[in-house]
C-alpha cells in the first residue's frame, strides 16, 4: 500500500478517546502573529465583533522592558466551569473529552454565562441569538485533525493534547515546565495551560478574550473609543 | 538539547488515531447538542470526511508557503500548512487565510469593466472579454508594427509567473517590463551581490543550528521575505536549543519583542554598530584569519586600520547604543562562531548610507568566518533549476518553449536598438555612451535601466519602481499602452499623489489597462479593467531559497475554477498575444495550460500526478549547501578554460567569465564574483559613481564599507523626528487591508512615539497631530527643496519602546478604494457592474453591515493614507528607496 499523504490520513480512521481535552500555550514561543485568530475565525465563521479567541499585545510594565508581549487567549476549558453552572437552560454541557461546548438548540441567550466567565471567552452570536465559544474544533479533531488555531501556529506555541494521559507529550511537556493556568485563583481548573505567563499580563488583559474599551492593545484599536477621549 | 514540542510534521497525526491508545470507531461528531440555524451568506462547520484537501502555494505574502487548501462543495473553506513543504515545515501564518478573504469578498471583480465618462469618474460598463481583449490588442499591434514595442509597459506589483509575463513583454518586443525592487529589497540585494555574485539566492543563514543572531532592523516575525520560514527556525534554536537574539530596531516590532535584547537605535546607525563590532572583533583577537585571508579580496590591516577610530563610544554616540553592550554583543557573537549569524534588512538598508551599513554587518560574518557553515550566514543556490552554480544534479526545470528573446540593448552600433536610444533626451544618451564597455549591453532605456542608477541592473534588473511616474511625466519615455498587473502604485508608492496625476493624465498615458481581483486605486484610474483570477484557481511555477539549504521546487494548482468571467493571468495575456499576431501566438499556441505547466516540471523523477498531490518536490537525500564555494569545479566546467597565475582564477576560455580559482592546487568554485572570493572590496560602487557624477567622497561610492551619517540627519534641530513607516504581521502590503478577518485586527495607522517624546510634545495619547515631512538633503531626487513636502493628520499613540526620535507609522490602511472593508465603510462602493455581491458564492454575513470599526458605527475609522507624504527618495547609483530617512515636524491640531 502507498504511503499516505498526511492530509490522507484525515478521518480514515479512528477517533482517539481524551478524558481531558486541552491546550498548551507556550508564551515564549508565542510571536504575535494571530494567525491562530484569524484562522479560528475563518474555520468558524466567527461574526466580526465575536472571538473565539484572541491574541493580546500588551505593553510591558516597568521602565527597562520596552517590548510587547504577546497573549493569546482562549475558553480555558474549566474542569469547575462557571458558565456551566450558571446556565439556567443547561445549554452549557460538558462532553465525554471533558470540553465545555454550547447546545445551541437549548441556549435562550440568557447571557448569565457571559457574565460568569472569568476569561472574556463567550460572546452573543447575534446571527443565531445563541452563545458562542471555543469548543476546541470538534469537528477537527474528531477527524484527527488539530484545532484549527493549534495547527495554524507556526511557532508551535500552542499544542492540543489530552492532559488525563500521562503518555501525551503534551502533559509531559507541561509538567516539565510546570505550566498554569491563567488566573489559577479563580478556581475553575483550567484545562488550558500556559507556559511563561505572569501576573501583570492576566492583570493587564483582565477583560480576557473580548474587545473591552477597557483595554488598549497595541492592535484592535477599540470600537467607539471616541479619538482623544482617554 | 532535545526539541521539547511536537514538529508540524506530526500536525496530522495528533489525534488520529494512528498512534492512539484507546481507539472509537467514527462517526461521532458532537454527541447529542444540535445547532441553530446559520444565517444567509454562512456555510456551516467544514465535513472534513468529505472534504478534498489540494496542495497548492501560498499567495497571501511574498514568502509562498507549501500549503493544504480544504475544499468543500466546490470552495476553498480553509488553509493549513504542508507538511512536506521543507522552508516552511507544514507552519503557516495569519495571511493564508487571507487568500479566502480575498476569492470570496463580496467586492471581488468578477467582469471585464470599459470605463464610460472620464478616467476616474468611476463609471463603467460591462464588456465582453472578446471585446475588452479586442480594443487592447487594437492598441498594441500598431506599436508593434510601427517599431516602437517600447511604448508598451507592462508595471507590476506582485509577479509570481517566474518569467510567464516576461514571455509576453519579450514577445512583444518592449523591455518595459517594470517592478517595484527599489521600493522593496534593493538596497539589501546590491551588498550582498556585491560581496558574494548573482549566482545565489539571496542569504539563508541556517536559523536552525545557530546560538547567537545580530538583527539590524529585520522584522522576520512579521514582514520579511522568507519570514515565516526563519521564524520557526529562530525560535525553535531560541526556545529549543539556548540561542540567542539581539535586536537593533527602531521600534518595538514583534522580532524586537521575541528577541532576547532589543536595543531601540537612531535610525541609519546600524552601519555605525556594525563598524564598532567589527572594531572590537578585531582589537580582543577574535577573528579567523585563516578563513578571511582565504577568501576575502581585503587585507585584514586595511580594515583594521578602517575601522580604528570606529569605537564602542563613537558608535554610542551615533546610535544610542550603550557601547559596553556593543562590546560584550560583538564578542558573543564571535566566540559562537562559526554558528552565528547576521541578519538585516530594510531596517538597516533602507537608508542613505544603507547600502554601506549593510556592507559592513557583511562583513562581520566574514570577519568571524561563518560563511556558509552550519549555524552560520549561509548562501544556498539561485532558484530555478537550469544547471548553474551548486546545482549539479538536479533536474533541470524551464518554462516551455518556444520563448522569444530579449529585446535588443538600447544604443548605438550594430546589435543595438538605435531608434529606441536617439529618441531619449540627450543628456541621457551622453551619459550613457560614456559607459564603461561592460555596461552596453545592459541599457535598455530609462523606464528600465534608469542611467542614473546603474547599480539597479548592473547585477540584474532591479528596476526603480518610484521614479516611473516622474519620469514619464518629464517625457523621457513616449507611453501608448501602459498596463498594471496588481499594483498598488496609486496607493502604496512614494509621493502616490503623483502616480495618480500621471495615470489620470490622457496625454501621458493615453491607454492604461489594470488587471486586478479587486477594485484597487490603480484599476480605479484604468481605461478597461480585466478580473484576474486569484491565487487558489491559477497555476504558478514555484522556488526560492530554502532556509533548510536544500534546494526544492512547488507547484500552485487551481483548488477551483475562476469565478465569474476571471481568468488567470496567464490565460489574459496568452489570448492577447494571439490577438495582436503578428508572430506573437506562435509563443503562446498552448491551450491547455496544465499541460504547460506540466512540461515545465518534465524532468521531476515523480510523475506530474504524484507531484501534484504532494504539492512540494525535494530530494531528501541531497546534502545542504553548506560552503558551496569550497566544492570542487567538475569535469564539465573545468573543460576549455585557463587559469591566471597570479590570482588562479579559473575562466572560461570562450566566455571569458570567471567560473572558479585554484586554492591549495585544488579547482574550486569559490563566489561568484569577478575575483571568485568575497568582495569585501568592489571597484563597482567608485565606477558607478562617477558615471553618474556622484562625488566620490558620497558613502555610496566607496569602495569598501565606510559610515557616514544621513545627510538630513546631521545636526537635526530638537523640533525634528525621524518619520518611519512599518509593516504588521496580518497585512501584506497594500494588497490585503479588504480582508476582512485582517483588517479587524488592524484597521488603523496611529502615529507611535515614545510617551517622553509625547510629553515634551505636550501631547496625551489619542492627540490628532500633523505631521510635516521634508524633502531629503543627499544627492537624490528633488533633493534640498525647501519648504514641507507633505503632511497627514493622524492620532498618536505611546510606546516606550520606540526610539525618542522617532515617528513610527504603518501603511497598508488607509484606503481610498478596495471597496466596503479596506475603505471601513458599511456601504459597498466596487462598481456594481464589476461585482456580484448578491449571488450566493459572495453572499457574506459580515460586509459590509458587520464592520464595526467603521465612523458610522461611532468607530475609530479605517486609517489614514500616509504615502502621498513620502518623498520619492531613491539612494544613489542602486535607486533603492531610502524609506526610513525622512525628517519630519509634529504640531498638535
Ligand atoms: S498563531 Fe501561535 S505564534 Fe501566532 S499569535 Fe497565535 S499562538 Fe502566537
Ligand atoms: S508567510 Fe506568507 S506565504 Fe507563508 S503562510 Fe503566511 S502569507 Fe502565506
Amino acid at each position: 500500500m502507498p504511503e499516505l499523504l498526511p492530509w490522507e490520513k484525515v478521518g480514515s480512521e479512528f477517533k482517539k478517546v481524551r478524558k481531558r481535552a486541552g491546550m498548551l500555550i507556550d508564551l515564549r514561543r508565542c510571536v504575535g502573529c494571530h494567525a491562530c485568530t484569524v484562522s479560528c475565525k475563518t474555520e468558524n465563521e466567527v461574526p466580526l465583533g465575536g472571538f473565539r479567541m484572541r491574541v493580546r499585545y500588551l505593553e510591558r510594565p516597568g521602565p527597562e522592558q520596552s517590548t510587547i508581549a504577546f497573549a493569546p487567549l482562549i475558553c480555558m476549558q474549566c474542569q469547575d466551569a462557571p458558565c456551566l453552572t450558571a446556565c439556567p437552560s443547561k445549554a452549557i454541557v460538558r462532553g465525554e473529552d471533558g470540553r465545555v461546548k454550547v447546545d445551541e438548540s437549548k441556549c435562550d441567550r440568557e447571557e448569565e454565562c457571559i457574565t460568569a466567565c472569568p476569561y472574556g471567552a463567550i460572546f452573543i452570536n447575534e446571527e443565531k441569538q445563541v452563545a458562542e465559544k471555543c469548543d476546541l474544533c470538534e469537528h477537527r479533531t474528531d477527524v484527527g485533525l488539530d484545532p484549527a488555531c493549534v495547527s495554524s501556529c507556526p511557532s508551535e506555541a500552542l499544542q492540543f493534547g489530552d492532559f488525563d494521559d500521562p503518555e501525551d507529550p503534551v502533559t509531559k511537556i507541561a509538567a516539565d515546565a510546570g505550566a498554569l493556568g491563567w488566573k489559577e485563583n479563580e478556581g475553575t481548573k483550567p484545562s488550558v495551560l500556559y507556559i511563561g505567563h505572569e501576573p501583570w499580563m492576566e492583570e493587564k488583559a483582565n477583560s480576557g478574550v473580548q474587545l473591552s474599551e477597557a483595554d488598549m492593545d497595541v492592535t484592535y484599536e477599540q470600537n467607539n473609543l471616541e479619538v482623544g477621549k482617554r | 538539547m532535545e526539541r521539547k514540542t511536537l514538529t508540524r510534521r506530526d500536525l496530522f497525526r495528533v489525534g488520529g488515531g494512528i498512534a492512539a491508545s484507546g481507539m472509537l470507531p467514527l462517526p461521532s461528531f458532537a454527541e447529542g447538542i444540535s445547532a441553530k440555524p446559520l444565517a444567509p451568506g454562512r456555510l456551516g462547520r467544514i465535513d472534513y470526511s468529505k472534504a478534498k484537501a489540494v496542495p497548492t502555494i501560498c499567495f497571501g505574502c511574498t514568502t509562498h508557503c507549501g500549503v493544504v487548501g480544504w475544499v468543500e462543495n466546490g470552495r476553498v473553506r480553509r488553509i493549513d500548512g504542508n507538511p512536506l513543504d521543507p522552508n516552511s515545515k507544514g507552519n503557516i501564518c495569519s495571511k493564508a487565510q487571507g487568500m479566502i478573504s480575498y476569492t470570496y469578498y463580496p467586492e471581488r471583480l468578477l467582469y471585464p469593466l470599459r470605463r464610460v465618462g472620464k478616467r476616474g469618474e468611476g463609471k463603467w460598463k460591462r464588456v465582453p472579454w472578446d471585446e475588452a481583449l479586442g480594443e487592447i490588442a487594437e492598441k498594441m499591434r500598431p506599436l508593434r508594427e510601427a517599431g516602437t514595442p517600447e511604448e508598451f509597459v507592462f508595471h507590476y506589483g506582485r509577479d509570481k509567473t517566474k518569467g510567464y509575463t516576461k514571455r509576453f513583454t519579450n514577445a512583444f518586443g518592449t523591455p518595459n517590463r517594470l517592478n517595484r525592487r527599489s521600493i522593496c529589497s534593493s538596497n539589501r540585494r546590491a551588498p550582498l551581490m556585491s560581496f558574494y555574485g548573482r549566482e545565489f539566492e539571496w542569504e539563508s543563514q541556517d536559523f536552525e543550528n545557530t546560538q547567537y543572531i545580530v538583527n539590524f532592523g529585520g522584522n522576520p516575525m512579521e514582514a520579511y521575505q522568507g519570514g515565516l520560514y526563519m521564524m520557526h527556525r529562530i525560535q525553535h534554536a531560541r526556545v529549543d536549543k539556548g540561542a540567542r537574539m539581539v535586536t537593533f530596531e527602531v521600534r518595538p516590532s514583534a522580532t524586537a519583542s521575541v528577541s532576547d535584547e532589543y536595543y531601540p537605535i537612531m535610525p541609519g546607525t546600524d552601519g555605525a554598530v556594525a563598524f564598532a563590532m567589527i572594531h572590537v572583533i578585531l582589537k580582543e583577537g577574535l577573528e579567523n584569519a585563516e578563513f578571511w585571508n582565504r577568501w576575502a579580496n581585503y587585507p585584514l590591516d586595511d580594515l583594521r586600520g578602517d575601522v580604528a577610530e570606529y569605537t564602542p563610544e563613537w558608535a554610542e554616540e551615533k546610535s544610542g547604543v550603550p557601547a559596553d553592550d556593543i562590546r560584550r554583543i560583538a564578542i558573543e557573537f564571535a566566540k559562537a562562531a562559526p554558528a552565528c549569524c547576521t541578519m538585516s534588512n530594510r531596517g538597516s538598508a533602507k537608508h542613505y548610507n544603507g547600502v554601506q551599513s549593510d556592507r559592513a554587518i557583511r562583513t562581520l560574518d566574514v570577519l568571524v568566518g561563518n560563511v556558509g557553515k552550519p549555524g552560520g550566514f549561509c548562501l544556498s543556490s539561485l532558484r530555478g533549476w537550469a544547471g548553474r552554480y551548486g546545482q549539479e544534479g538536479l533536474p533541470k526545470l524551464s518554462q516551455p518553449g518556444p520563448k522569444a528573446s530579449d529585446p535588443m540593448p538600447w544604443g548605438l552600433g550594430e546589435g543595438f536598438n538605435e531608434d529606441a536610444f536617439r529618441k531619449l533626451p540627450e543628456e541621457v544618451q551622453e551619459r550613457v555612451n560614456a559607459f564603461p564597455e561592460f555596461w552596453r549591453k545592459k541599457y535598455f532605456g530609462e523606464l528600465a535601466t534608469p542611467s542614473e542608477y546603474p547599480l539597479a541592473w548592473h547585477w540584474y534588473q532591479m528596476r526603480v519602481g518610484q521614479l516611473v511616474y516622474p519620469y514619464i511625466k518629464e517625457s523621457r519615455q513616449k507611453v501608448s499602452v501602459y498596463m498594471s498587473f496588481t499594483l498598488g502604485a496609486s496607493y502604496g508608492y512614494p509621493e502616490a499623489n503623483l502616480a495618480r496625476e500621471v495615470l489620470a493624465d490622457e496625454e501621458l498615458i493615453p491607454f492604461h489597462v489594470a488587471v486586478d481581483i479587486s477594485y484597487s486605486e490603480q484599476a480605479a484610474l484604468a481605461d478597461i479593467i480585466l478580473p484576474e483570477a486569484t491565487s487558489l484557481e491559477r497555476w504558478d511555477h514555484h522556488s526560492t531559497n530554502n532556509y533548510g539549504l536544500v534546494p526544492y521546487t512547488g507547484v500552485r494548482q487551481p483548488l477551483v475554477k475562476p469565478l465569474g468571467q476571471s481568468r488567470s493571468i496567464q490565460d489574459i495575456l496568452r489570448d492577447l498575444a494571439r490577438r495582436i499576431g503578428g508572430g506573437m501566438e506562435e509563443y503562446f499556441a498552448f491551450d491547455d495550460m496544465e499541460g504547460f505547466y506540466r512540461e515545465w516540471y518534465q524532468n521531476l523523477p515523480i510523475s506530474w500526478e504524484d507531484f501534484k498531490q504532494r504539492g512540494i518536490w525535494m530530494d531528501e537525500t541531497r546534502e545542504k549547501d553548506y560552503e558551496l564555494y569550497e566544492r570542487p569545479l567538475t569535469e564539465a566546467e573545468l573543460a576549455d578554460t585557463s587559469v591566471d597565475s597570479e590570482t588562479g582564477i579559473i575562466t572560461q576560455k570562450e566566455s571569458g567569465k570567471a567560473v572558479g580559482i585554484v586554492k591549495d592546487g585544488k579547482s574550486i568554485r569559490g563566489f561568484d564574483t569577478p575575483s571568485r572570493t568575497i568582495g569585501v572590496y568592489d571597484e563597482i560602487w567608485p565606477i558607478a559613481a562617477k558615471a553618474v557624477g556622484l562625488p566620490l567622497d558620497d558613502v555610496n561610492a566607496s569602495p569598501v564599507a565606510v559610515y557616514d551619517t544621513v545627510p538630513e540627519h546631521r545636526d537635526l534641530p530638537e523640533d525634528r523626528y525621524i518619520f518611519t513607516t512599518f509593516k504588521w504581521n496580518v497585512h501584506t502590503q497594500g494588497r490585503s487591508a479588504h480582508w476582512k478577518y485582517h483588517s479587524e485586527i488592524v484597521h488603523t495607522n496611529p502615529v507611535f512615539m515614545h510617551p517622553d517624546t509625547g510629553a515634551k510634545l505636550g501631547l496625551k495619547e489619542g492627540d490628532t497631530i500633523k505631521l510635516t515631512v521634508f524633502r531629503p538633503k543627499g544627492h537624490t531626487y528633488r533633493s534640498g527643496e525647501e519648504g514641507a513636502m507633505g503632511a497627514f493628520e493622524n492620532h498618536v499613540r505611546f510606546l516606550k519602546g520606540v526610539h525618542p526620535r522617532v515617528m513610527a507609522c504603518s501603511h497598508h490602511v488607509g484606503h481610498f478604494e478596495q471597496g466596503s472593508v479596506a475603505k471601513a465603510e458599511n456601504r459597498k462602493s466596487a462598481p456594481e457592474q464589476g461585482i456580484d455581491s448578491e449571488s450566493k458564492a459572495f453572499k457574506d454575513a459580515d460586509i459590509p453591515d458587520k464592520l464595526w470599526w467603521s465612523r458610522e458605527k461611532n468607530g475609530i475609522g479605517g486609517g489614514v493614507h500616509i504615502n502621498d507624504a513620502l518623498p520619492i527618495n531613491p539612494c544613489p547609483l542602486t535607486g533603492g528607496q531610502n524609506w526610513y530617512d525622512n525628517v519630519c515636524s509634529i504640531e498638535k491640531v
